[in-house]
């Protein structure tokens, strides 16, 4: 590479300049020679939801990664170069997805994409990132469809996965309330996946299923549902329902009283959907990768960072949808430096098998980039609603951790296929 | 104001001059899409969406029979074509013929249970199967990957003959379906303008009428209703080529109503070419306000509140009174030149 | 998925279902109702109706928590006032804002009189698209809840099941609510007027009737009706930017397969729509939306005006 000549383009102010989305580019051709020059920006587009069902949650997971982005540039940027982004709303649907994708890649001239919190938003930019070797990000969604049969060579998944939420939980749930199960589960890929997980552990460990409720996607009415439970009288309820669903159902199981009894196994709480409810619609246990009061070194600084930063933000304290946002591109910037280059091949070799320390994820225990589904194999938590809150936000009581080696997804890894590395595209972005 | 059956009447023309217009601006797309800061996937979308709402208008406008659930066909096109490449044969013809079987058939079985109904109750209908196809589409995800989509779509390559093109870039995909656009426009030109499209007109302004002059109402009404899910279809083949996947959400109501919408303010009502207009306008105005505003929809919503109160002839109709009051000037922000239609 | 206990959802007892199904429908009534008197007299099919239904919720809820006024002296007053009374004066100005409103969107229709009604049908269709974007720049794009008094927000025990009590008060509010609006157009002149302006809006001119006036009055009271069952139902339907393009299909399914028009018509239709709802619910949750679309097919299959429809001009 050449040093030291002036961006074609003018260099945008700050960092946070959202949607700083130039007009008249110029021609752009399409055959990968971006304009040569060590000062240029290296610009990063950011794919998070800014409506649609999502729209909470993709404004945390882009909020997350501006914090990175942000620190990244007071250090001096990643191989002497300011880190730039472009932020475009993919509206959680899949066909938007696709376009801001193709759109992010041949105009905005981004090398890098990421976010995502629905599975098949994720899955339409990371067809479109394949296609032109550009690595994508999925910062946060769960489905175990992304590091399995979806997984592409460009495509790294930081968030745990239905599976591994499964595998935290089940086992214990069965020794603790028996092995009559109900299933309600999202009748889409995700709920399907998740429950398929949960099924297969059934049977592993005696459990059994009593019956299996498909609830659609957009249901706010849970009653018929709960009627059922009320029927059917389980010893757990395994929850599979996502985002605003999942939140009405909370709402509606605490006003009759079901919380107690049975219980219920959530997948995973995304801190988004239960952050500012009541604490009794809390009931139950779930999943999550990371909780702000966790007693680990850097956590408080962290939080503290977030609080400077976001000073007008309504939610005070980070989540995990936040924090995988911030880890993803902290991660990718790492993986750059580590790499000395842009060049995507190169990134992605430096990204995958990297190992990070627990300390530098404020887990409990080291993780790892898998190589062979590209998931990040981390620490996962149990937690349940804070019954002795220290402070306002403190609703989550952690009640376990699971090492990252005893909830490995291992039936994604086998349906898992990476395209091989000479037939991705290369490039220097 | 002015209305569709202000035509004048060439029916002997197959081609003519708009048409040679918009021929040469599709050609010259791909160089000038860069040149206004516009990228090329985005002229796939849009020379995708203006077949189909040339299809749709056949429908909207010439009959007058309001379609809310237009979407559900693009949809069935985009899963038959994909459906086709993964479980068929990886062929381009032939996921073009099954896009547009399969959404002619679902359209032929819808169109044989609205035929019989007029007005209101017609378009309660369109939204009933519009939604039933778009519900069906999620809850079968064995079969269509559901809220996921069909993913991994292939591109295959165009043969005709000895001769392969690869359409694996955009560029050439680009003007593989602006190719199958000018088909659609001239074939729905013709029929706007044959016999068969004079009974349509004679249905949308009065359907009695129609019925007592002798025409089996009808069966005009099926054939156009299933004539526009076949276009829908082949447009959806092309989209699940673009974006190599099928999605339920093209089929949603919302969707469904966008093109209703688009067709309007293009002009739909009153030109041939309206619908051109709307869908250029939409796209356009879609990017460029979409990276500047999250509330673009708002804007838009409201211009199209505006033109149905106030201008229902829509861009088209404007764009004819501008050139009737300054016949020599040309107008310079046009997509495509509208004066003959009107 | 095929069941794992296949003669299992069969045992269960239906009646909760149906109680449940029957309790929905009278909700989905209440909305109907306001639909179907702007159908019978305007002959516009009012696609907005439905985002009228969230302006009333929406404006509800910032009437129970206070949040325009969060930090003023006189917002701290406000959220000392008793959740109830909050909650009574929600009732009120909810469905007032949502009838302004509407006579608002009345104003915007009338260069369409006259038009075949696809003009209507059209901006109401725009207007729910702007509605629902200015909900999300006034309120936000999340979910939110309204808060209940705690009197109507706990559980009963009944027959050994377990349920809400809101459920039941809104089911009762919507019959008292069908109720006083069905004695209106009964036994008042002013309804007298409304109705014989569905039937003949001619001739209600002819009698010297000012129509414009007539005509906004009704919208405005139909788009009140919406505004009132917005802030019964989103307790139960949840409360989203979207809300408004959520309820107003089921309403406009419930209106055609009821009669366009037609009052007794649209409340049978709810009750079967929620019947629909509720029973699916209980063998085949996952097809539980579906069902009122097949009930739709089914009832037009065989009578083309719905239940007790007739002949009108929305048919041209």
């Amino acid at each position: 590479m050449s040093k030291a000549k002036i961006s074609r383009r003018g260099l945008l102010g700050a960092a946070g300049a959202a949607s700083a989305v130039s007009l008249f580019a110029g021609p752009w051709q399409h055959n990968r020679v971006w304009a040569q020059g060590a000062a240029k920006p290296l610009r990063i587009g950011i794919t998070a939801d800014a409506s649609g069902m999502y729209a909470n949650s993709g404004a945390s997971d882009k909020r997350g990664m501006m914090m990175a982005i942000a620190e990244a540039n007071e250090r001096g940027g990643v191989l002497g170069r300011k880190v730039e982004f472009v932020h475009i709303d993919t509206e959680t649907t899949a066909a938007t997805g696709s376009r801001v994708a193709e759109r992010m890649i041949s105009r905005e001239q981004c090398g890098f994409l990421v976010g995502a919190v629905h599975s098949g938003v994720a899955n339409a930019i990371s067809q479109v990132a394949q296609k032109y070797g550009v690595i994508y990000i999925n910062t946060n969604s769960s489905s175990p469809t992304e590091a399995g049969q979806n997984c592409h060579r460009v495509k790294f998944v930081f968030d745990g996965n239905g599976t591994n939420f499964a595998k935290a939980a089940v086992k214990s749930a069965i020794e603790r309330f028996g092995p009559d199960w109900m299933l309600l589960t999202n009748d889409y890929v995700w709920g399907h996946d998740t429950a398929a997980a949960t099924k297969t552990l059934l049977k592993d460990y005696g459990g059994k299923v009593m019956e299996e409720v498909l609830i659609p996607q957009g249901t706010r009415d849970f009653t018929s549902a709960l009627l059922k439970v009320q029927q059917r009288k389980p010893g757990v309820v395994s929850a599979a329902i996502g985002g605003d669903d999942q939140k009405a159902m909370r709402q509606q199981v605490v006003q009759l009283k079901m919380g107690d009894k049975p219980a219920w196994i959530n997948s995973q709480q995304d801190w988004d959907d239960v952050y500012g409810l009541p604490i009794e619609t809390l009931f139950g246990v779930f999943g999550t990768t990371w909780y702000y009061r966790l007693d680990l070194p850097g956590v408080a600084d962290f939080v503290k960072r977030y609080q400077a930063m976001y000073p007008e933000t309504a939610m005070r304290s980070p989540g995990n949808v936040f924090y995988n946002g911030y880890m993803a591109i902290r991660e990718l910037l790492g993986a750059i430096e580590r790499a000395g280059t842009t060049n995507n091949i190169a990134v992605i070799k430096a990204l995958e098998g990297h190992k990070i320390s627990a300390r530098d994820r404020m887990q409990h225990f080291d993780a790892t980039i898998d190589a062979q589904t590209h998931q990040v194999q981390q620490t996962i938590y149990l937690a349940t609603a804070n019954k002795a809150p220290k402070e306002k936000d403190d609703i989550f009581e952690v009640l376990s951790q699971a090492k990252a080696e005893d909830v490995r997804d291992t039936d994604s890894a086998k349906l898992c296929k990476l395209e091989p590395y000479e037939q991705t595209p290369t490039f220097d972005a | 104001m002015i209305s569709l059956s202000d035509i004048p009447a060439r029916p002997s023309a197959w081609i003519t001059p708009p048409m040679i217009a918009l021929a040469l601006l599709l050609l010259a797309a791909p160089d000038l899409l860069p040149a206004i800061g516009l990228y090329q996937y985005l002229g796939i979308e849009i020379a995708i969406w203006i077949g189909f709402a040339l299809g749709f208008n056949l429908l909207f406008g010439y009959t007058g029979l309001h379609s809310f659930g237009h979407g559900a066909y693009l949809g069935i096109g985009a899963y038959a074509f994909g459906l086709f490449q993964h479980h068929v044969a990886v062929s381009l013809w032939g996921g073009l013929l099954a896009a547009v079987l399969a959404a002619g058939i679902a359209g032929a079985l819808v169109g044989a249970f609205l035929s019989h109904r007029r007005g209101i109750y017609y378009a309660l209908l369109t939204i009933g199967f519009g939604q039933i196809f778009w519900f069906l589409a999620m809850k079968l995800h064995r079969v269509t990957g559901g809220e996921d989509g069909l993913l991994g779509i292939p591109r295959p390559p165009l043969t005709l003959g000895p001769w392969q093109v690869s359409l694996t870039d955009n560029r050439a995909l680009f003007y593989f379906a602006a190719a199958l656009l000018m088909i659609v426009v001239v074939l729905c030109w013709r029929l706007a303008n044959s016999p068969f499209g004079r009974v349509l007109q004679a249905i949308r302004q009065n359907e009695t009428r129609a019925r007592f002059v002798g025409y089996e109402v009808w069966r005009f009404k099926w054939a156009v209703f299933t004539l526009s899910t076949m276009i829908a279809g082949l447009a959806g083949s092309l989209l699940a080529m673009a974006q190599q996947s099928a999605y339920p959400d093209v089929m949603s109501l919302h969707q469904s109503g966008l093109i209703v919408m688009m067709v309007l303010v293009g002009g739909g009502l009153v030109s041939f070419w309206g619908p051109v207009l709307g869908v250029v306008f939409y796209f356009v105005a879609r990017d460029v306000l979409g990276g500047l505003t999250e509330t673009w929809l708002l804007w838009y919503g409201l211009i199209f509140m505006a033109m149905v109160m106030l201008r229902p002839e829509g861009l088209a109709g404007m764009l004819h009174d501008l050139l009737r009051r300054s016949r020599p000037r040309q107008p310079s922000a046009a997509p495509a030149p509208a004066t003959e239609a009107v | 998925m095929a069941p794992l206990n296949p003669d299992g959802p069969r045992m269960i007892d239906l009646l909760p279902h149906i109680i449940n199904g029957l309790t929905l429908g009278l909700l989905f009534a209440l909305i109907a109702l306001g639909f179907t008197l702007i159908v019978g007299v305007m002959e516009v099919i009012n696609l907005a109706h439905g985002s009228l239904f969230a302006i009333g919720a929406y404006f509800a809820l910032t009437v129970i928590a206070g949040s325009w006024f969060a930090g003023t002296p006189f917002g701290a007053w406000w959220l000392s006032l008793p959740l109830g009374l909050r909650y009574v004066l929600a009732l009120a100005i909810g469905p007032a804002l949502a009838g302004l409103a509407g006579m608002l969107l009345e104003l915007c229709l009338r260069p369409t009189y006259g038009k075949p009604p696809l003009y209507g049908l059209l901006l109401t269709f725009g207007a729910a698209l702007v509605i629902e974007e200015l909900i999300r720049l006034v309120w936000g794009t999340g979910e939110q809840n309204l808060a209940l008094p705690q009197a109507i927000n706990g559980a009963f025990l009944l027959n050994g099941m377990i349920f809400s009590t809101y459920r039941f008060f809104a089911a009762g509010f919507s019959i008292a609510a069908i109720i006083a609006v069905w004695l209106f157009l009964e036994r008042t002149s002013a309804g007298a007027v409304i109705k014989a302006g569905a039937h003949d809006s001619e001739m209600v001119r002819a009698l010297g009737y000012d129509l414009a006036r007539l005509r906004l009055v009704v919208f405005g009271f139909g788009a009140a009706l919406a505004g009132l069952a917005g802030v019964v139902m989103v307790p139960i339907w949840g409360l989203r930017p979207h809300v408004g393009v959520d309820i107003v299909i089921p309403a406009f399914l419930i209106i055609v397969v009821g009669g366009v028009g037609s009052f007794w018509g649209a409340v049978i239709a709810a009750l079967l729509v929620g019947l629909a709802i509720g029973i699916t619910g209980a063998y085949a949750a996952a097809w539980s939306t579906m069902s009122m679309y097949l009930l739709l097919i089914a009832i037009l299959g065989f009578r083309s005006r719905g239940l007790l429809g007739r002949k009108s001009a929305l048919e041209h």
